[in-house]
């Protein structure tokens, strides 16, 4: 059998609170796609980023065609031939893509015309559709992957590392991405692919190594495996399935939105005349590849982004000139995508992360002053009803799991919307343990006939708890379904940005 | 937790004898003896009740300029101009003094003077604050150079309807006797601006971690995005976080002219801004932190003073040893995080071990 290209050898990384890698020995094949499948937290990405020489293992041996190699940065990892693609790109937006793909690789004095010649050579040979010289802050996030990929071509990598590629792509895009990786694989270079979908990783990999809980918990061939041994390996139990619930929405009306546009921070149209109807008691999935104004919908509702034209109509009564603090107090919750960012305060503890959105309510005040018992009563009270792993409500936010701090936001929202929840990605990053929790949530709050906005751009997410779906695509409505309507293939089409024949609006 | 509060003091207790310790190092240059220098200083603040009260006279302005950085620094603004407040507060204070003469009796008659005081630095804070909301000016730039504003506010005002009967110097005539904070202890200059400042760190605290206005300046500050999403208008929280603070430093304006000076000279205190931001950062920005961190300046200021007294230290040294004490106190900030890492670690070695 031929050397390994690479090989770790009991790789440990220890972070201050959490062992993130422990003891992990792995080998990558030339010519080989290994799938590294775990859940959020499971130490995936970390041991890529000690590989790529972003994090240093506290223990541990990399060993680069048997020879043992010490990794220190990024640039000993590319001169080694490794290169990683992650999550969040690092391009430059206002670069051309030449540019960002020579960024660092060049030296002296620049010969434009060779390296534009070399860049638009190596894309026909993989048979990337893109302009050299188009700006990057113009091109879709899927092409911004690809030029990420020719960034690590462009300096020759052996062994490619991509984090979670799929996440921000089409299902048509994710089927180009899957014939590249295949191509390059058969050019006898190897591909890690970093990811928690199980259906990719019986697609792609020749290979599948599984972790949790920063160990290594299978290393099994492709053939031979299924997703239920993988999903139990992953989480290390199997999961319940969603109850197919009858749906059974009420003919109330109760959220409108008409012919609403919104304009996005550089002025760009961001919602294009959309028009939607939530009735009570129903689950409406917004489907759509992310950054097609499903953020700037969700702000809209709640009062964050100014309407450009249109109304939304919430229990007959007009949201028009209502702040944000107004909309909480009729009713409306709303779980960000970006919890971290958007929805919680990290240094602060849980009991008054719980408070945020209530904090002018008399309830919290005795005396003039806050009352912390009670809060913290609160708090206790919610962690227990919603298993939030914590160690007390004055325990502050950011010593969570991010399945947990979820929970928390899930629960604070769900008694902030009495009337109607926004999720927008409720599940991103979450394992499927959190997973299943949310969407039990979720279901729950419907059958108390509350309306649930859920905007997601995993498939398997709408179609499990949609009762109707609606496509987003470039900030307008692509059409409105019933779930049983449509299938992951039309609707990918849908999200592309192609239309149905003879589409049936089923309002 | 326990071990955590332990290495806050060992490493602040630490941060300051070092601090101190490079000082002397400098006094060995100047070929003097800094262990007579400690000598002398000990034996003065012990012996001396009119030195030793002196500490707590200085640390009165530094709290409350310090509360006016720490107050906006929670809700991640920044007030720079704790000085132009100060002296916004001391002009107020002195014109209100002076118009009032005997004609009331001394309490109502100090508090008018206290509101005026709060009330002119309050404005000048809230104009930073308003500036920042309505137009998103750069809070940092506006007070800082509104600062000098004031300052020149202040000359202007010394030169003319405010200078004294004599008209020979910018400064004013001295206030009525009964307009004086009152002393607390005969014998020294300690007045009742010290527990004035006290009080106001107390209530600073409380604001900040027992109201409902504290936890969204705290949110605002930690979080803008998420306290936004949650209704929070960050505006009116920018602008009355700077309107207290600027009466916290107007108030300084107060204790400096009624309780010290008895009058308003041109270009006084003119450091008072700069020391509180050192002393709140030094302290992380919480209200009792920086009673202690104050007294410690007190301490230096009145120190440098004693030591300037000796033949051939020049009175500069106080200002390096606060910047040696400085420098320490924000380096084991660093140490300390470093410390509770490998604790953090070495404990979950053992529990992976085990």
């Amino acid at each position: 059998m031929p050397e390994p290209f690479l090989e770790l050898r009991r790789i440990t990384k220890l972070f201050a609170k959490v062992a993130a890698n422990r003891e992990v020995s792995l080998a990558v094949r030339g010519g080989e796609v290994v799938a590294l499948l775990g859940e959020n937290g499971a130490g995936k990405s970390t041991v890529m980023k000690i590989l790529y020489g972003l994090y240093r293992a506290d223990s541990g041996e990399i060993l680069i065609e048997g020879a043992p190699r010490r990794i220190h940065s990024p640039k000993d990892a590319m001169r080694l031939g490794i290169s990683m693609i992650q999550q969040h790109f690092s391009l430059v937006p206002a670069h051309t893509v030449t540019e960002n793909i020579i960024l660092g690789n060049v030296h002296g004095r620049i010969d434009w015309a060779a390296c534009q010649e070399r860049v638009r050579l190596l894309a026909e040979e993989y048979g990337f559709d893109l302009d050299p010289a188009a700006r990057v802050r113009d091109l879709p996030v899927g092409v911004q992957q690809k030029v990420e990929i020719l960034k690590a071509l462009f300096q020759r990598a052996r062994l490619l590392i991509m984090d979670e590629p799929t996440a921000v792509l089409t299902p048509q895009e994710a089927v180009t991405l899957m014939g590249f990786i295949r191509q390059f694989a058969a050019a006898g270079h190897s591909v890690v692919f970093i990811t928690h979908k199980l259906k990719e990783v019986l697609e792609v990999a020749d290979r599948i190594i599984v972790m949790r809980d920063g160990e290594v918990r299978g290393d099994l061939p492709r053939a031979g495996t299924d997703e239920r041994e993988l999903s139990t390996l992953m989480i290390g139990r199997a999961l319940p399935p969603l109850p197919e619930e009858p749906a059974a929405p009420s003919a109330r009306e109760l959220l409108r939105l008409d012919q609403v546009s919104v304009q996005d921070a550089r002025g760009v149209k961001a919602l294009d005349q959309v028009s939607l109807i939530l009735h009570e008691g129903e689950v409406l999935g917004i489907a759509g590849v992310s950054g097609n104004g499903q953020q700037e919908l969700c702000e809209a509702i709640c009062g964050f982004r100014p309407l450009a034209s249109g109304s939304i109509v919430l229990d007959g009564r007009d949201l028009a000139g209502l702040g944000i603090r107004a909309r909480i107090g009729l009713g409306i919750g709303y779980v960000p995508s970006d919890r971290q960012k958007d929805g919680l305060v990290m240094d602060m503890s849980l009991a008054e992360n719980m408070m945020l959105k209530s904090s002018y309510d008399k309830k919290w005040r005795r005396h003039g002053l806050l009352d912390r018992a009670r809060a913290a009563r609160f708090a206790a009270g919610r962690i227990q009803a919603y298993s939030i792993k914590a160690p007390g409500p004055e325990a502050k936010v950011q010593e969570l799991s991010g399945g947990n701090q979820q929970k928390l936001i899930v629960a604070r929202e769900v008694e902030a919307g009495s009337r109607l929840i926004v999720f927008d990605q409720p599940t991103r990053g979450l394992d499927l343990g959190a997973i299943d929790y949310v969407h039990q949530a979720i279901l729950a709050e419907r059958a108390k006939g509350k309306g649930v906005l859920c905007i997601s751009t995993e498939l398997s997410e709408i179609f499990a708890l949609s009762d109707r779906i609606a496509v987003l695509y470039r900030g307008a409505v692509q059409g409105v379904f019933r779930r049983h309507e449509l299938t992951p293939g039309k609707i990918g089409l849908l999200m592309a940005g192609f239309r149905l024949e003879a589409q049936e609006d089923a309002r | 937790m326990n071990a955590e509060l332990r290495d806050l003091f060992l490493a602040n207790l630490l941060a300051v004898a070092l601090g101190l310790g490079a000082s002397a190092l400098l006094l060995l240059f100047l070929h003097k003896d800094p262990l007579a220098a400690g000598a002398l200083l000990a034996h003065a603040i012990v012996r001396d009740g009119y030195t030793f009260a002196d500490i707590f006279v200085k640390a009165t302005p530094l709290i409350l300029t310090a509360l006016a950085f720490a107050l906006p620094f929670k809700a991640s603004l920044f007030n720079i101009g704790a000085q132009g407040q100060f002296y916004l507060g001391a002009t107020a204070a002195s014109a209100v003094s002076l118009a009032l003469g005997d004609r009331l009796p001394g309490l109502p008659a100090l508090c008018l003077v206290g509101l005026a005081a709060m009330a002119a630095g309050g404005l000048g804070g809230a104009f930073i604050g308003w500036a920042k909301a309505r137009f998103q000016s750069n809070e940092f730039l506006i007070s800082m150079m509104s600062t000098y504003v004031a300052l020149a506010g202040m000359n202007y005002a010394l030169r003319t309807w405010l200078m004294e009967a004599k008209h020979e110097y910018p400064q004013t005539d001295s206030f009525a006797p009964r307009l004086a904070l009152p002393r607390l202890l005969e014998g020294t200059r300690l007045h009742a601006g010290f527990p004035l400042a006290l009080l106001a760190a107390g209530l600073a605290w409380l604001l900040l971690y027992r109201t409902g206005l504290g936890y969204r300046i705290r949110a605002v500050g930690q979080n803008p995005n998420a306290a936004r999403l949650a209704g929070i208008d960050a505006g009116r929280i920018c602008t009355g976080t700077f309107l207290l603070a600027g009466a916290l430093a107007g108030l300084a304006g107060l204790t400096e002219t009624n309780g010290v000076q008895h009058m308003l000279v041109q270009g006084f205190n003119p450091t008072l801004g700069a020391e509180g931001i050192g002393i709140a950062i030094l302290a992380n920005a919480n209200p009792i932190g920086i009673i202690f961190a104050a007294i410690l300046f007190g301490a230096l200021k009145v120190g440098g003073l004693v030591m300037g007294q000796m033949s051939g230290i020049p009175a500069s040294i106080v200002e390096i040893m606060e910047g040696f004490v400085m420098l320490f106190v924000i380096l084991s900030y660093f140490v300390r995080g470093a410390l509770a890492t490998r604790r953090a670690k070495r404990a979950l070695q053992r529990s992976l071990a085990a």
